[in-house]
């Protein structure tokens, strides 16, 4: 059981950057996430933490012992691949005692290991089967388990779930985080699904651009990211540019006052923000604010006039179940994306129907610049 | 009724395309074959003139003869340690044609491996000849680092033999190793080492294993052609050489006994078959292990 330390580490191929200056801090038995687009640099590091690759510059230590020029063979690490990579020609116990032959361990003590990790992830009726014996979630529990079967320093999962079935993918989520909690093991998941990485981690580095543009724990990532790219990255998100009104007055003390650029309540007067006051936004020049869909609240009476509401209309809507995902346009210009939940419209709003929107000041969220933007 | 009629209309056109080489197929191999197996019941005189009688004469002589047998049994033997040799020395080809760093790098060797076929057998038989020669260019060169005090005999032995057929040969053991590294995922490698194996043990553990059904096909086709070479051994060899090939050639074309060279063609045949055909077992069984 052992923490990971990245320390400056990059990355380049060619002439390519594929990560700049990297630190990191991975806990003792933390399930850490590292969430990013496809390029983003989120395999190159995880492959580093592996072995597979040789940082550039910078440092990797897992449990304290400076491992960046290591073979992969010598770092006591467990890896589950996105294809489960199981030994074709060898059936689940061999492929679950593999790890544990090559150390050369006794063979009562292999047994029972590989039965043990076996049970972990319910499959000890199945040591006989071959791989190809195995629906892809049976395959990755068996990845899973060859894994763990080593008891290695860290776990590091490469996508290990985007290859299942939605509903399957959701099964074997918990039972990931689930098994991760029993065995207390430092696991690094690597995933480009925001979804599977707030529901599982501890915390969450969110890459972009080979760069960490946010460190931490869902809650944070998603309420409070610290600039568009995260914010875009997590779930959906209405941005607004807005400027500051020094003449205006907000309604109470702790609010700033803010004009959005580009949204109009009627045509020629500009939507007016009421934000919580915070250091981010005393700087006084124009500012991003991030206002999240399911933030705002729809209603078919108007209610009051001034900042934080809009009269709009319906421009489109699709209907997801649980929620509707309505594009309202606002009399004046500018649209604002909406997530309303299930039972707030009896039957689908009609395309043109009117709607009153508010929200609150604390669901306004400045947005810092990017890292590696200026 | 009429997808039925587009059906036939369909395999009707496809037999129509494959009839051309099924009748190329059919009268110049099959009905050859069929009168090489008749041939190979006649019964002749002691002049090799043939009778109108039929008989197992022929096999007889050759399954009782010592020489005969003795000479299945060497050129079974040579066919394998010809096979052996090719395998294990196509390996490290088939692993750098395939871990070749880039294309380009790739292509080269893949020209240099066929472009031995590019020339004809003959002609590279012939160059062995220069080389292995008692006055050859391989004597020459011990001769003058005062290797050896007189020059060896390298031409005209079973050595030459198998020299010359591993050089012909190697390229067709090389391309089905090479196939079947190829379709090993390297992902499976990176496991094998994130589960502690070095290089060494993964590739005795995991890339070995994956590759037996290359090394199997090219096995088949060495050992095949291996047997059946009838012009390499005869010029590195000599025609005195217990191989069977040979000893058909012999028999047809200075003994003139045609049934007793159609049995031992039938012989040779069937082996081989035996051989390759107990090899297709072994990889069929392999295969389904691995791909159900």
């Amino acid at each position: 059981m052992s923490g990971i330390r990245i320390q400056g580490v990059s990355k380049h191929f060619g002439d390519n950057v594929a990560l700049k200056r990297v630190d990191l801090e991975i806990r003792e038995g933390e399930f850490f996430s590292l969430l990013g687009p496809s390029g983003c640099g989120k395999t190159t590091l995880l492959n580093m933490i592996a072995g597979f690759l040789e940082p550039t510059a910078g440092e990797i230590a897992i449990g304290g012992r400076d491992v960046t020029w290591l073979p992969p063979y010598q770092r006591n690490i467990g890896m589950v691949f996105q294809n489960y990579a199981l030994f074709p020609h060898l059936n689940v116990f061999e492929n679950v005692a593999y790890g544990l032959k090559i150390r050369k361990k006794p063979r009562a003590e292999i047994r029972s290991r590989v039965e043990e990790s076996l049970a972990a992830v319910r499959l000890e009726s199945f040591a006989k089967r071959m791989p190809h014996q195995l629906s892809g979630g049976q395959q990755q529990r068996v990845a899973i388990a060859r894994a763990l079967a080593i008891q290695p320093a860290v776990l590091l999962l490469d996508e290990p779930l985007s290859n299942l079935d939605a509903k399957l993918r959701k099964e074997m989520q918990t039972e990931l985080k689930n098994l991760q909690r029993r065995v207390g093991i430092t696991t690094v998941l690597v995933t480009h699904d925001q979804e599977e990485a707030l529901s599982l981690s501890d915390r969450i580095g969110i890459l972009g651009g080979g760069e960490l543009q946010q460190l931490g724990t869902p809650l944070e990532v998603y309420r409070r990211p610290a600039n568009r790219f995260a914010a875009e990255f997590i779930g959906q998100v209405n941005l607004i540019e807005a400027r500051p009104l020094s003449d205006g007055q907000p309604a109470s003390p702790g609010l700033l006052l803010f004009a959005a650029e580009g949204f109009e309540t009627e045509p020629g007067k500009p939507l007016l923000l009421e934000a919580a006051n915070e250091p981010s936004l005393k700087r006084g020049g124009p500012v991003k604010l991030m206002l999240r869909p399911e933030r705002i609240r729809v209603s078919g009476e108007p209610r009051e006039r001034g900042a934080n509401c809009a009269r709009a209309r319906v421009a489109d809507v699709s209907y997801a179940g649980n929620a509707l995902r309505i594009t309202a346009k606002l009399e004046g210009s500018g649209e604002l994306v909406i997530h309303a939940p299930d039972p707030s419209f009896p039957d689908l709003p009609e395309p043109g129907q009117p709607l009153h929107l508010r929200w609150q000041p604390e669901d306004l969220i400045p947005l810092l610049p990017e890292a590696g933007r200026p | 009724m009429k997808t039925r009629g587009s059906k036939w209309r369909k395999s009707g056109f496809h037999w129509l395309l494959i009839s051309p080489s099924l009748l190329f197929l059919g009268l110049f191999l099959v009905v050859p074959f069929v009168l090489l197996a008749v041939l190979s019941f006649r019964d002749v005189d002691s002049l090799m003139n043939l009778l109108p009688t039929y008989s197992f004469a022929q096999y007889k002589e050759i399954f009782t003869s010592d020489i005969y047998l003795g000479t299945i049994g060497s050129t079974l033997w040579v066919a394998l340690v010809t096979t052996a040799i090719c395998i294990v020395l196509a390996y490290p080809a088939a692993y750098l044609l395939v871990r070749s760093p880039n294309r380009k790098l790739r292509t080269f060797f893949y020209i240099l491996l066929v472009s031995p076929l590019l020339t004809s057998v003959v002609i590279r038989t012939f160059a062995w000849i220069v080389l292995l020669a008692q006055n050859g260019l391989v004597n020459e060169f011990l001769l003058k680092l005062h290797l050896i005090d007189q020059p060896l005999s390298l031409l005209w032995n079973m050595k030459a033999v198998i020299i010359a057929y591993v050089q012909v040969m190697l390229p067709f053991a090389v391309m089905p190793i090479a196939t079947s590294l190829e379709d090993i995922r390297p992902n499976l490698r990176q496991a094998s080492m994130s589960l502690g194996a070095g290089r060494i043990r993964t590739f005795a553990r995991v890339t070995l294993p994956l590759t037996v059904p290359g090394m199997i096909s090219g096995a088949a086709i060495v050992f095949s052609l291996a047997a059946g070479s009838y012009i390499t051994p005869l010029l590195v060899g000599g025609r005195l050489q217990p191989l069977l090939p040979l000893a058909i050639y012999q028999q047809v074309m200075q003994i003139s006994n045609l049934p007793l060279a159609a049995a031992m063609s039938f012989t040779l045949l069937i082996l081989v078959a035996v051989v390759v055909g107990l090899l297709g077992l072994i990889m069929k069984r392999w295969e389904a292990k691995i791909n159900g």
